[in-house]
């Protein structure tokens, strides 16, 4: 890593904006997600959560705005941002007519990863995902679940310091669920930074370290579980409110501003 | 209308098919479009009138007559028709698109068949529309009013060849079973497709004795006469002659053949469907376990092969390609060429050849990408990926013309060497011309479209012909095949691209 900084953020976002056709779709966004850190970014349907995981990715390019990803400004520098980040949209991308393994051989060849550890990766992939038995069939035949599970082991076979995942649970079976999960989790206690959204709170409250809720492209509220109950105060009954109420509470039409209710 | 019923089918299809039409032309206004369109048609009818003029010299001469040109027209044309269809059919219950929800809603089986069965001729009929009727539309001019009857032949045609093909499609789907079915179908509709000019290679093979006595045997008749097998036969041939009575039999063999395959093979398209959907695509081989590559170009190379050899649609397409490339070569050769030598017959195919192989080639690894935004997100530069894909295309091309090189270099090693490099040329320039203007979408879309938008696809022609010309002039040894080169250097420079490559597809998704 050529960071500048002895121990920069994982990710920081700096007065990121961007409009789509005039409509403002991230509005002076400002995000700092710490090395090491499970993070979920949660918000209602249009909030701005794709289009900053697609801007991080560089998918999209910013109106205006900083990007740093461990110090690398990914917008000066976007092949060595690339490198150490993964992006997993909620609908896989794969190539109908290469198999799993021929896929993994892929993806490592793009980032560059050396052959022998790629392979004994991919190979570990597989099998912890279950998808060992069906390593040499077309992925066009899959299930939705399988094909998010080759996707998955596409985004962590160069092992990413940053993994951005957006709704990756979403059509997933209970059992296929709790492996990404688990896969999630060991991953993060293996020193990887990990950017989620959801709209499943649950996964939020159980997983999540710090949690970002924003709303029109802004950042409304952050911190842990604690900290959201503290700031919605007695209001919503103090420590006993769930995730759920916190996040209709700050979300609802009219609902005071961060600015508000620091004041 | 009433939905669910024939009419409706065919009105949402239509629809489809418009805004897909659409799409192609991006931004561009209504107007601009039809200007354009405008302008295209009149262009196909300015290059038809002076064959229009030809074909009415040559029969006035006492040529070919015209029941000769117009039956070999319709064994060009029908085959290619049937062809088409039974792809189109297969492709069908394959790709499925909206057809699981189709066949889920209670409707008529049958209704839903008759539509596609109707979309599937009205592709087929325009491909060849395009060529014949301006050439028709032309003679009409010169005072044929004969040539009128295309009109009405060519809709039938495409009628009984569309029924014709999915009759096939589904015969076969019925001996082979739904996982050999896709790939049975591509092979037979290959050769079905090529069946004409194959048989013209074979018939070029013949003793001359034995070839008259066939062609004789063969030659389709003047007129109509019922109790003539070889007229019925010849009815199609007859009938765009300009034969009343030919005409109106064949109009109504053509309609009877469509609605009895939509009538008969409904319910067996829907039950296919259903078969087909459970149907795996087979495994990849279980080579040897090999190691995986250390390189990112051979990486990337090899996934670009890997997709072009498992896609048997593109393959077939391919090979349809070449074999119809070929009948020049033939009749050049036949009439030993413009100075009776064999190596001016075949340098102008294998150029347009290289032409055409590696245009389709460079078309389907750009464009057809399933994972554009992944690849966006790899630490990888987009010109890399470019070249990569270039690469990965330019082996095939080399090793498919290897063979003809090698053949012609027995004969003239001079002339093989500037086949060669007029082949590199030609195939350097239309992979250029496809990597400028990509029209990128998944690859099975890009696969459904056909082919390029008809724009590429004619200045593609133009390149390859260009190219061709310049490969005769410079055997023959005249130094003016610097013009046709010129001209192929001028035509690409008009399609360079512009200050702003095209915005990748995300940037036009409203994103949450």
């Amino acid at each position: 890593m050529r960071a500048t900084d002895p121990s920069p953020p994982a990710l920081k976002l700096a007065g990121l904006a961007k409009s789509f056709a005039g409509k403002p779709a991230l509005a002076d966004l400002n995000l700092e997600v710490r090395a090491g850190e499970f993070y979920a970014l949660l918000g209602p349907n249009g909030a701005g959560k794709t289009t900053t995981l697609r801007i991080v990715a560089g998918l999209l390019q910013p109106d205006k705005g900083e990007i740093e990803v461990f110090g690398v400004d990914a917008r000066r520098r976007p092949i060595d941002a690339k490198r150490i980040v993964a992006w997993l949209p909620d609908e896989p991308m794969l190539y109908d007519k290469l198999d799993p393994l021929e896929y993994l051989e892929f993806v490592a060849g793009l980032w560059g990863v050396e052959p022998k550890r790629a392979q004994a990766l991919a190979e570990d992939l597989l099998e912890t995902l279950g998808l060992w038995e069906h390593r040499r069939e077309r992925c066009e035949g899959f299930s939705r679940g399988m094909k998010q599970k080759v996707a998955l082991a596409g985004a962590l076979v160069h092992e990413p310091k940053l993994l951005m995942l957006d709704e990756p649970l979403t059509g997933l079976d209970a059992a296929v669920a709790r492996q990404v999960k688990d896969l999630l989790v060991a991953r993060v206690k293996a020193g990887a930074t990990i950017i989620l959204t959801t709209h499943i709170l649950e996964v939020a409250e159980r997983l999540a370290d710090r949690i970002g809720i924003i709303q029109r492209g802004r950042l409304i509220a952050e911190g842990t579980l604690e900290d959201l109950r503290e700031a919605a105060g007695a209001r919503l009954g103090g420590s006993e409110a769930s995730l759920e109420d916190l996040f209709l509470d700050l979300t609802k039409p009219g609902a005071p501003s961060a600015a508000e209710r620091a004041a | 209308m009433k939905p669910g019923s024939f009419l409706w089918f065919v009105a949402h299809d239509l629809r489809q098919q418009w805004r897909s039409l659409e799409g192609l032309f991006g931004g561009l206004s209504r107007g601009k479009v039809a200007l354009m369109v405008g302008a295209a048609t009149l262009a196909l009818h300015g290059i038809a009138y002076p064959a229009a003029l030809w074909l009415n010299a040559s029969a006035a001469a006492g040529g070919a007559a015209p029941p000769a040109y117009l039956a070999s027209g319709v064994l060009f044309v029908l085959p290619w028709i049937i062809a088409q269809s039974m792809t189109a059919a297969t492709r069908a219950l394959y790709a499925r698109g909206d057809l699981d929800l189709v066949l889920a809603a209670p409707v008529s089986a049958r209704a839903v068949l008759a539509a596609r069965a109707f979309a599937i001729a009205t592709d087929g009929v325009a491909s060849a529309a395009i060529l014949l009727l301006p050439l028709a539309n032309m003679n009409v001019v010169l005072g044929h009013w004969r040539w009128l009857a295309l009109y009405p032949v060519l809709a039938a045609t495409g009628l009984f060849g569309s029924g014709l093909g999915i009759a096939l499609a589904l015969a076969l789907f019925a001996a082979v079973g739904p996982r050999r079915a896709r790939l049975a179908s591509q092979i037979a509709a290959t050769l079905i497709g090529a069946c004409f000019v194959l048989g013209l290679q074979v018939l070029s093979m013949l003793p001359a004795s034995l070839r008259t006595a066939l062609l004789a045997a063969l030659a389709p008749p003047t007129a109509l006469a019922l109790n003539d097998v070889r007229a019925l036969l010849w009815l199609p041939a007859l009938a765009a002659g300009g034969d009343i009575l030919a005409l109106v039999l064949w109009t109504l063999v053509g309609f009877a053949a469509f609605c009895a395959a939509a009538l008969a093979f409904g319910n067996r398209f829907a039950a296919a469907a259903a078969l087909s959907a459970g149907a795996s695509s087979g495994r990849t081989s279980e080579r040897r376990s090999r190691s995986f590559r250390a390189n990112l170009g051979a990486t990337l190379r090899a996934k670009e092969r890997r997709l072009l050899v498992r896609d048997p649609w593109l393959m077939s397409q391919i090979a349809l390609q070449i074999i119809y490339t070929l009948p020049v070569s033939v009749i050049l050769w036949r009439n030993g060429g413009v100075t009776g030598s064999a190596d001016v017959a075949f340098t102008p195919s294998i150029v347009v050849i290289a032409a055409q192989l590696s245009g389709s080639l460079a078309w389907i690894a750009l464009s057809g990408e399933d994972a554009p935004e992944f690849l966006a997100t790899a630490p990888v530069t987009r010109g890399e990926v470019e070249r990569r894909k270039i690469e990965a295309i330019a082996l095939p091309v080399f090793a498919l013309l290897a063979l003809p090189l090698a053949g012609l270099a027995l004969a003239s090693p001079r002339s093989a060497l500037l086949a060669a490099l007029f082949a590199i040329g030609a195939g350097v320039s239309t992979a250029l011309l496809n990597l400028w203007r990509q029209a990128p979408a998944r690859r099975a879309l890009v696969l459904r479209r056909h082919s390029q938008s008809k724009l590429v696809g004619l200045v593609e022609h133009l390149l390859s012909i260009l190219w061709a010309v310049g490969a005769v002039i410079a055997i023959v040894g005249s130094w003016t095949a610097i013009a046709p080169i010129a001209m192929a250097g001028g035509v690409l420079w008009l399609n360079r691209p512009r200050e702003t490559r095209p915005a990748p597809r995300s940037a036009m998704r409203r994103a949450t």
